[in-house]
């Protein structure tokens, strides 16, 4: 990655924010150290200067002029000397280890100075070091002035300023070299997403991120990413299929009804037929195409989308409704109708897909059962906590072998080819339940019974509510 | 009645408008709905017919901008999107009812009426006659020619709303969505079982029927 493209990434410029704030509070910090050495240096000095000065005036007032010039002439050649000058009133030296006062003016009665002093070291090397002095008047005239060589102390301060100078420098340096470091890692996590955002754009919806399985926030990401568009291509996947499928189905009832049309035109043209009746026909034929299409439709986004609006509800009601519906009808057609629902429970859905699913099993019992025969709607959980609303009749039933069949879309049994439909209620109710993570199950009745049953008995079977 | 047909396919609003003229009402058009919305705010409309997808403003745009000027005017509206949830977002935009395409003219006509039946009897009344059908809503009890009626409590629902609607069609869809609330089309013709149980406790023993079949539409109740 080329230098100028870190420098826009996030984490450098957090890098780059955390170093000057980092940089600024150590400064701060040292800067405030500094001062405090600085100065504890210089009251420590003035203090041994003035201890110093006391001790010399004490042998002044005890021997005068005499006794000081020997004290300070002994004290100068001590382990570590003070600075020493002792001065007739004009300023003339009369004894000391530095060749002037550093005080101005020279015959200052009361003064303080900073000052430096050469110094040969050693080796012979000429060095300037910093110096703390007072200077007094002594009561004979005389003028006092001793200093303390304070080079060392401050050199002790300005080694720290050095090492902090230098430290500062290694701090911004390595900070830098982190910023770039971090940000190049990130980028490179980075860069893995970005390359799969950019392949779906593009239109390939198989891209995936990778995974690297140290549990990061990228690889969160990466897994949320990847999640999304497993979900996507499933839709699409879904949405292609349902396309697909609605133009299958729709194509034999339209060419059903284009035939219609068609031979409609010759009769009505050869006076065969009423024109207002082959319209009717036709319209008709139009509508039962809209149904399927419709059918078809519903059942092809319950498959793609699952079932929308899902709410949570007491299924024992939902069976009131629909008993309530169907019930008249059954009784039309004598037919013995019993609802049986238990209480307490409750179940996650569409209302009305499911009250559709029902109502699509309860037309066909209805549909199927001689007059004289029984259909029964009963709303109960199963021992595995699930809920089943079961709908049985005594009709002639479905053969096992035709029970997975009569699901699919458009199949009717030879029996049912006199009775109305298109075959597309069990697909419906099958979708239904699939869209609600049920099942559809289908089984025999209570059996036959003076030639008419055995009977079917359709249950659908959801998970509960929570 | 004078209805206001906003629709961008002007095939459809042509055979919509023929359509309801035929059965008696004065129909204008406009073709987006910008001329749409302009047109409805004169206020002369007793009913306007929405499609719910067109150009410049779309139908729930135009409604709820007349809604917000305060213009009550009941509202049709038309859409091929059939979900619940568009339904529901239509409904919420201050819809008064929702068909959807592609629509019998018998259907659309009935739905039609029914919205402008709804606004002469806004107001709240506890006793509804017909003829001499009556139906107190408070004590929950059905009279006819001062005979009292003894119905099941959905059979009273499907009552009351044919009564609302007297001298209307009224489609088995509508009942269906309007008396029990369901937006699907059963199989098989409950709705006519429902109605002829109705029949024979309305209309049994007196001289004259008052619920009439329509054919190629549904049912209606006269006075």
């Amino acid at each position: 990655m080329r230098l100028a493209s870190i420098f826009r990434t996030t984490a450098f410029r957090l890098t780059l924010l955390f170093l000057a704030l980092f940089a600024a509070s150590a400064a701060a910090f040292l800067a405030y150290i500094y001062l405090a050495t600085a100065n504890e240096v210089s009251r420590q000095a003035d203090g041994e200067v003035r201890r110093e000065l006391s001790s010399l005036q004490t042998v002044y007032s005890q021997g005068g002029v005499d006794a000081l010039n020997m004290a300070i002439i002994e004290r100068s050649v001590g382990e570590r000397p003070f600075l020493y000058l002792l001065m007739n009133a004009d300023g003339s030296v009369i004894s000391g280890n530095i060749a002037e006062t550093p005080v101005e003016p020279k015959t200052s009665p009361e003064a303080k100075a900073a000052f430096s002093v050469r110094q040969t070291d050693p080796d012979g090397a000429i060095m300037h070091r910093s110096a703390w002095g007072r200077q007094t008047r002594l009561e004979s005239g005389e003028l006092l002035f001793v200093g303390s060589d304070i080079g060392e102390s401050k050199g002790y301060v300005t080694r720290l300023l050095r090492a902090i100078e230098g430290a500062s420098v290694l701090v911004i340096i390595l900070g830098l070299a982190g910023g770039v470091l971090i940000s190049r890692n990130v980028s490179r996590s980075m860069s893995g997403l970005n390359a799969v955002v950019a392949q779906v754009e593009a239109g390939d919806l198989h891209a995936r991120a990778k995974v690297r399985g140290v549990g990061d926030e990228y690889d969160e990401l990466a897994g949320g990413l990847n999640a999304m568009l497993d979900r996507l291509e499933r839709l699409m996947g879904g949405l292609r299929h349902a396309g697909d499928a609605i133009a299958h189905d729709l194509r034999s009832p339209l060419t059903r009804l284009r035939a219609r049309l068609e031979a409609a035109l010759i009769e009505v043209d050869k006076g065969e037929v009423d024109p207002t009746r082959a319209l009717e026909q036709a319209l008709e034929d139009a509508d039962g195409v809209l149904k399927t299409f419709n059918a078809v439709l519903a059942i092809s986004r319950l498959q793609a989308a699952g079932a929308p609006d899902q709410a949570v509800f007491d299924p024992a009601e939902l069976g009131g409704d629909v008993a309530d519906l169907y019930g008249p009808v059954c009784e039309e057609k004598e037919i013995d109708f019993k609802a049986e629902f238990a209480r307490g429970l409750s179940i996650r859905g569409n209302r009305e897909f499911l009250a559709q699913a029902l109502s699509n099993l309860l037309d066909n019992a209805i549909k199927y059962t001689p007059h004289g025969g029984a259909v029964m709607l009963r709303v109960r959980p199963r021992s595995s906590g699930e809920i089943e609303f079961s709908v049985t009749d005594t009709g002639p039933g479905v053969a096992e072998a035709d029970r997975a069949r009569v699901v699919q879309r458009f199949v009717r049994l030879d029996n049912s080819r006199n009775q109305p439909g298109v075959g597309l209620g069990l697909s419906l109710v099958a979708a239904v339940a699939e869209a609600h993570g049920g099942r559809l199950e289908l089984a025999e009745g209570p059996g036959s019974f003076e030639g008419s049953g055995p009977g079917l008995r359709a249950a659908l079977v959801f998970p509960p509510a929570g | 009645m004078r209805i206001l047909i906003i629709e961008d396919d002007t095939d459809a609003s042509a055979a919509m408008s023929k359509g309801l003229e035929d059965a008696g009402h004065e129909t204008e058009r406009a073709d987006d709905g910008l001329a749409g919305l302009n047109a409805a705010r004169g206020g002369k409309f007793d009913v306007l017919v929405v499609d719910r997808m067109m150009p410049k403003l779309n139908g729930v745009q135009v409604v709820e901008a007349l809604r917000r000027e305060g213009d009550q005017t009941p509202v049709l509206f038309l859409s091929a999107l059939g979900e619940v949830g568009d339904r529901v977002d239509g409904l919420k935009a201050g819809g008064d009812d929702y068909l959807v395409k592609p629509y019998a003219f018998a259907e659309l006509i009935a739905r039609v009426e029914a919205l402008s039946r709804r606004r002469e009897t806004g107001s709240v009344n506890t006793v509804l006659k017909v003829g001499d059908l009556e139906m107190d809503l408070i004590g929950r009890s059905v009279h006819r020619a001062g005979q009292e009626i003894d119905l099941q409590p959905r059979e009273f629902q499907l009552l009351e709303f044919l009564m609302r609607h007297a001298n209307q069609s009224v489609t088995r869809t509508m009942l269906l969505e309007k008396v029990w609330e369901y937006h699907f089309d059963p199989q098989t013709n409950v709705i006519d079982v429902h109605i002829s149980r109705l029949r024979s406790k309305i209309d049994k023993g007196f001289p004259r029927a008052m619920l009439q079949t329509v054919r190629g539409a549904g049912y209606r109740l006269e006075a």
